[in-house]
């Protein structure tokens, strides 16, 4: 579009330092954030009011820095080992298997000697992801993790109609925790922790009439459960009766992407759903969709850029739209899909480095998490 | 939050808790994101974790959580300890879905509380009260006509009771639907509530006739797209009515050649009830309209696909420009499908 101004500077060190600022202190105003139910329904964009737990917020603020490639100047390598405790302070296990929680807040004090969770301590599913992904930006060697109670943990989750939901014993059951499922078993590259067969029926009933995926098999169709489907249909492997290459047919895929390039609006922002306003983190949802669905080509990255720099906020940080304020999940989103479409023509600012759409991380970073994740196998 | 209360105290001032022994929060190592609780939430959160120790559910317990959900309503262990809480005491579930109906009006965007509400439903079993919280989630929906967590609960109930005896709960959605729309036509949720009700959920009660059915639902949406043709809503119905039904595009094609004109007044003048012409005043030719007859012609292929690919031009190099990657697309992805 040759009528549009000519792009800004992406203000990186502004974004950064909303990363570091938020990583060192949030108000109480904040305190939502932290339990977790609230957030895991914000987490894919699911609502307005976009509140994200702590757990989640020190992940959107960890890879703002990973993408910015200023991990090593702001977090350096001294300052890494107490990052990486406090999430492994987050593991708990019992008898629904180990995961982690969303933070200490239902954990007495002096409590070191028993992290054994009681029923109001469990881990929660999409915390779960979170902190795998995060200690994979810190570079973490996996040396702690407890993969066979993992597995278990996620096997407690899923439900008769093949979901998974938050936490084993309750909370939601719908794509996005079911999307944590998949990525957490993908992520340690074994698939003994849930029946995929069900699981998948559960995602393609999700599918509505107008190409998109609700956040449940009657919801309107959403861009970030979409992306939730997309994604599980793709990392899933084949099994005897679902083949990868026929989980979406031709005209499902044509509808999907029909539907999520008529989001792309005329700010060249992306809506979430037929009829709202634009909002910067459907940018990522729908536009990492249509990239999984080798449908990339028909966004408009110049579009999408200038919609990103007007969300820019004045302070640092993206804003969901022009004019509003910015926060960490918008922020981190909003550089992830700039990531993955990187605008033409743009100077050096804009440039980041390329992302796995599927885990939502740096290519680096999934590199890290497919070397160290995985249980070891011996030689055979 | 205190301000509301003038004269409380902390728990830990209360002489009838002073029988509960309250456990801070473990702090652990250097916290990353710090959060700075208030005095009032470290107290009553202190007494919370002491309360779930002891494992008691009592009277007070139910205090104690609504005053904690009152500060955090995102606190989900405090909304879980309070449901069982309330399963032990044997309470009056109902009176508890009246307690929280202001509550939920004012945190709509919490899930906590359409998550509690349905589990209370669950636990009622009640379709009587059920009906009662259709009429609740339709009041909300009058104040936020999109809250996504408010559909997800009214749509949970529909399909949870199943109840669609005469006069049952689906019986009045339809009704209730046309009514948003009437309302704001460009209402996605009403459109996809509607999609629910009449396709996505089975044969309703009196729709057992699914030719008449989709012969009134596809006259429905062409007068609402008669009404504000540039409304994607409404054309996501049609096509989604059309191909439920596996009926062929091609079908609509006297209807949409009414919106591809250029001017209205190129619309013939008699007026015919199957295919209703735009609204006076609306912007033609309409973007969707274009797309969807080239969507005929592309399912009839062979020779027509060329026809499809003058519309995909137009529409990339005219009438809808920002989005002409995605008609390229269309056009690449066209030929390829005429060549194979
Ligand atoms: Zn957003």
């Amino acid at each position: 579009m040759s009528d549009l101004p000519s792009l800004p500077r992406l203000n990186r060190n502004g974004h950064a330092k909303l990363a570091q600022l938020c990583l060192s202190g949030l108000p109480f105003s904040q305190v939502e954030v932290d339990s977790s139910r609230y957030t895991s329904n914000n987490i894919f964009g699911g609502t307005i009011a976009h509140r994200v737990n702590r757990l989640a917020v020190v992940f959107y603020c960890l890879g703002t820095l990973d993408l910015l490639g200023v991990l090593e100047s702001k977090v350096p390598e001294a300052a890494r080992p107490r990052w990486r405790e406090w999430f492994w302070e987050q593991q708990t296990y019992g008898k629904y298997g180990t995961g982690f929680r969303p933070g200490p807040y239902m954990t007495p004090e002096h409590n070191e000697a028993d992290p054994n969770h009681g029923e109001y301590d469990v881990p929660h599913l999409i915390m779960t992801y979170t902190a795998l992904l995060s200690l994979a930006i810190l570079r973490d060697d996996f040396s702690k993790l407890d993969r066979p109670g993992i597995l278990h943990f996620v096997r407690s989750c899923q439900q008769e109609d093949g979901s998974f939901s938050a936490l084993p014993n309750g909370g939601e059951a719908d794509l996005r925790t079911t999307y944590c499922a998949i990525v957490i078993c993908s992520l340690l590259d074994d698939w003994s922790g849930m029946d995929l067969e069900r699981a998948i029926t559960y995602i393609q009933r999700c599918s509505s009439h107008e190409g998109g995926y609700g956040q449940t098999p009657d919801g309107e169709a959403l861009g970030g459960t979409t992306y939730c489907a997309l994604a599980s249909l793709k990392l899933a492997p084949a099994t005897t009766t679902s083949h990868w290459e026929t989980r979406i047919t031709p005209a499902e895929r044509a509808r999907t992407i029909r539907w999520l390039a008529a989001n792309q609006l005329s700010s060249g922002g992306f809506c979430g759903r037929t009829n709202k306003v634009a909002d910067a983190c459907y940018c990522f949802w729908c536009g990492a969709s249509l990239d999984m669905l080798g449908a990339g080509d028909v966004v408009d990255r110049t579009a999408l850029a200038t919609f990103m720099s007007q969300c820019q906020f004045k302070f640092g940080g993206i804003a969901k739209a022009p004019g509003e304020r910015a926060d960490p999940y918008h922020t981190y989103l909003s550089l992830a899909a700039l990531a993955v479409f990187q605008p033409p023509d743009a100077d050096e600012s804009w440039q980041l480095p390329q992302l796995d759409p599927l885990w939502n991380a740096t290519l680096d970073t999934a590199r890290w998490a497919r070397e160290h994740i995985p249980a070891r196998r011996s030689p055979s | 939050m205190s301000a509301e209360f003038e004269d409380v105290l902390l728990y830990a001032e209360r002489p009838e808790w002073a029988d509960v022994t309250p456990l801070p929060q473990y702090q652990g190592v250097d916290a990353l994101a710090p959060i700075n609780y208030s005095a009032e939430y470290q107290d009553a959160t202190d007494y919370f974790r002491g309360i779930v120790k002891a494992g008691e559910k009592s009277p007070r317990v139910l205090a104690l959580t609504w005053n904690i959900i009152n500060m955090n309503p995102a606190h989900y262990s405090a909304w879980q300890y309070r449901y069982k809480t309330l399963l032990a005491m044997g309470a009056d579930l109902e009176a508890e879905l009246r307690l929280m109906d202001d509550f939920a009006v004012t945190n709509m965007k919490t899930y906590q509380v359409w998550h509690h509400r349905r589990l209370l439903l669950t636990a009622l079993r009640s379709p009587a009260a059920a009906a009662a919280e259709l009429a609740f989630t339709a009041r909300v929906l009058a104040g936020d006509a999109k809250n996504y967590h408010t559909w997800s609960y009214r749509q949970w109930l529909l399909v949870h009771f199943n109840d669609d005896d005469e006069g049952g709960l689906w019986a009045g959605e339809r009704a209730w639907v046309e009514e948003l729309l009437e309302k704001d036509v460009r209402n996605n949720s009403a459109w996809h509530h509607r999609f629910l009700v009449v396709w996505a959920s089975g044969v309703r009660r009196g729709d057992e006739d699914r030719e008449a059915v989709g012969r009134t639902e596809s006259a429905f949406a062409k007068d609402k797209i008669a009404l504000a043709p540039n409304n994607p809503s409404a054309w996501n119905y049609l096509r989604g009515v059309l191909e439920h039904t596996k009926t062929p595009f091609a079908t609509l094609t006297s209807f949409v050649e009414l919106y591809i004109v250029s001017d209205a007044a190129e619309a013939p003048e008699v007026v015919d009830l199957d295919n209703p012409a735009p609204t006076e005043g609306a912007q033609l030719p309409c973007v969707h309209a274009l797309e969807f007859l080239a969507d005929v012609y592309e399912q009839e292929g062979g020779e027509q696909v060329a026809k499809a690919v003058e519309i995909w031009k137009s529409l990339a190099n005219e009438h809808d420009t920002m989005r002409k990657k995605y008609w390229e697309y269309r056009i690449r992805d066209g030929l390829q499908g005429a060549r194979a």
